[in-house]
């Protein structure tokens, strides 16, 4: 929130950091007297942003909401909430609820209409792929609490820098054309943002992908399967708020300690910390071998060791590359990968690992070490192709 | 469509935008996925949404990034100022290869939209997508009142240059036979 604020100031309130052609193109930019209004819809939108988070945050949402839900819907349908429009309506000035959403969840997840450009800028600020304050906040706080370094960067210097402006040169007969305006950087602030663009790589590289970090939320999504009233979390936001991380440790705890409780297995795997160990972890040469490694191991320690004792979870960061436009000298806007090796060098964070059960984890891997590339060879994407043009025909 | 027969699609979508001197950024790919998707019917299943340039999937764009994390393309820098191409890789050259009927199936709807693409620039790419979306949304409306729809949505975009995006639209859309859908 206090970021969304900082933001807002140096991007909209702040007038001397607005071009005409911006200007021109964005007509709210030109209305100061509702600066204030849309400030504090920024900062309400900021700050709740994630109240549709499901215990434990990411880990088991795909898999245990309902189809259609997701958390930005939950989040939607808090800040919508009777309660929470009473409470925006008495702020001064009143705030509506159904914007602070809208802005809350961003164009990829809102479920209300289309985004105007200046719309488009407000949410950006939280939500963007390259600048969005949520990013920034959530990399420098899961540093600190997981004692790791690597999310630091320095976001005053990077604040300070944002600015509106219109999208870098592009290539092609239009060059000049007009476009909305986006997020950019001034030149002083690239090497701020090549920190950040580092530091998201790193924290996904090293915490978020880590193996050990990942099966613990396999596990999870397992215990949650098995305890959780038809296996799927609660979709109002009654049944959303009534579930926190504590009635869920606490679940877990009776389940470990009950044999005939479906949720046991997992439940002890979590608490007596006896999770499934790596049998595989993708690398890049394996690609030379097969298109989907991870999938090809998968099937191989399934018809070896069955279903119940093989977990698989490939993980892909979001977004795409921090391509943005960067402002140089004599107001010359160029994209950020053709002035930053970092930036266009920078790979895009992934982890796959296959997982199998402690106690046969040993045997599979002098298996795997020994026919390796038998076993990764051995698999074809046909099948798939096979389900496909079923469809295919189906369809047409 | 499978996530990898997506990518053998994609792939095959870059390269025919390269022949055909496209710069191939992920902007031209997003709107060139559109086209193949909106008007050609080829069913990858990406959620569009009318974004600040125009039609834009926030699922291909992770698709774009995921496809790059498993070295099927990657992002080549290019001569300052300008962004990068998307480039396929020769491991995404050989997923095509292990693709044969799902290429021949879109081969001919892979052609048509990179011949329609081919060497335009953004900006112009912004007002085709966005005339496709207003056609398939208001499928009744006649010319005139799809421009002023756009340029409403798009106020940095001129009357005459929506008007003859929504005519080059309708003219694709009326030669596409041949292709799948």
């Amino acid at each position: 929130m206090e970021f969304a604020g900082q933001a807002f100031d140096v991007l909209i309130a702040r007038q001397e950091n607005v071009s005409e052609e911006v200007r021109d193109v964005v007509p709210e930019l030109s209305a100061h007297n509702n600066f204030p209004y849309w400030r504090t819809v920024v900062r309400m939108a900021a700050l709740c942003h994630d109240l549709g988070h499901l215990p434990f945050s990411h880990a088991a949402e795909h898999e245990i909401l309902p189809e259609d839900v997701s958390h930005e819907t939950l989040s939607e349908q808090v800040i919508t909430s009777p309660e929470m429009r009473e409470l925006f309506a008495n702020m001064v000035p009143p705030v509506d609820a159904a914007v602070v959403a809208k802005l809350a969840v961003g164009a990829e997840k809102a479920s209300q209409g289309r985004f105007s450009v200046w719309e488009s800028l407000l949410s950006e600020i939280i939500t963007g792929d390259a600048f969005g304050v949520d990013r920034m906040d959530y990399l420098l706080r899961d540093s600190h609490h997981a004692g790791v370094a690597y999310g630091r960067f320095d976001h005053h210097r990077l604040i300070q820098t944002l600015r509106l402006m219109m999208p870098a040169a592009s290539p092609g007969p239009d060059e000049d054309d007009s476009q909305a305006p986006v997020i950019g950087i001034e030149r002083g602030g690239l090497e701020a943002s090549e920190s950040l663009a580092l530091a998201r790589y790193f924290m996904f590289s090293q915490v978020y992908f880590h193996p050990i970090r990942v099966v613990y939320d396999i596990h999870l999504v397992d215990f949650l399967r098995n305890w959780l009233p038809e296996g799927k979390y609660g979709a109002t936001v009654q049944q959303h708020l009534a579930t926190t991380d504590n009635e869920v440790l606490t679940g877990m705890r009776v389940a470990a300690g009950d044999s005939s409780h479906p949720a046991h297995e997992p439940a002890q795997r979590i608490l007596q910390r006896q999770h499934f160990k790596v049998l595989y972890e993708r690398s890049v040469s394996d690609l030379e071998l097969s298109p989907d490694p991870g999938l090809a191991v998968k099937a191989w320690a399934v018809n070896e060791y069955g279903e119940d004792a093989v977990r698989h979870k490939a993980s892909r960061k979001g977004g795409g590359k921090l391509d943005f436009p960067v402002r140089e000298f004599a107001n010359r806007r160029v994209s950020s990968l053709s002035v930053s090796e970092t930036l266009a060098r920078l790979p895009s964070a992934s982890g796959e690992y296959v997982f199998l059960r402690p106690d046969l984890v040993a045997d599979a891997r002098r298996k795997l070490t020994r026919n390796r590339e038998e076993i990764l060879g051995s698999w074809s994407p046909e099948d798939l192709e096979e389900d496909d043009m079923a469809a295919l025909k189906e369809e047409l | 469509m499978k996530r990898l027969a997506r990518a053998a699609v994609l792939s095959a979508l870059a390269d025919g935008l390269h022949e055909r001197n496209s710069w191939t950024g992920e902007t031209h790919l997003q709107k060139a996925t559109f086209f193949l998707q909106e008007a050609l019917g080829v069913p990858f299943e990406y959620d569009f949404i009318l974004y600040k340039h125009g039609p834009f999937s926030f699922a291909l764009r992770d698709e774009l990034n995921s496809l790059e994390a498993d070295r099927f393309i990657e992002v080549k820098p290019q001569r300052y100022p300008y962004g990068p191409r998307l480039e396929t890789t020769h491991i995404g050259k050989a997923l095509q290869a292990k693709f044969p009927r799902t290429m021949e199936m879109h081969r001919a709807a892979v052609d048509q939209v990179a011949d329609f693409v081919r060497d335009r620039g953004v900006g112009e790419l912004e007002r085709l997508g966005t005339a496709l979306l207003l056609i398939k949304e208001n499928p009744n409306a006649h010319d005139e009142k799809l421009a002023e729809l756009m340029t409403g949505i798009k106020p940095h975009v001129s009357l005459p240059e929506a008007l003859t995006a929504v005519g080059e639209v309708r003219s694709f859309m009326s030669e596409r036979h041949g292709a799948a859908v």
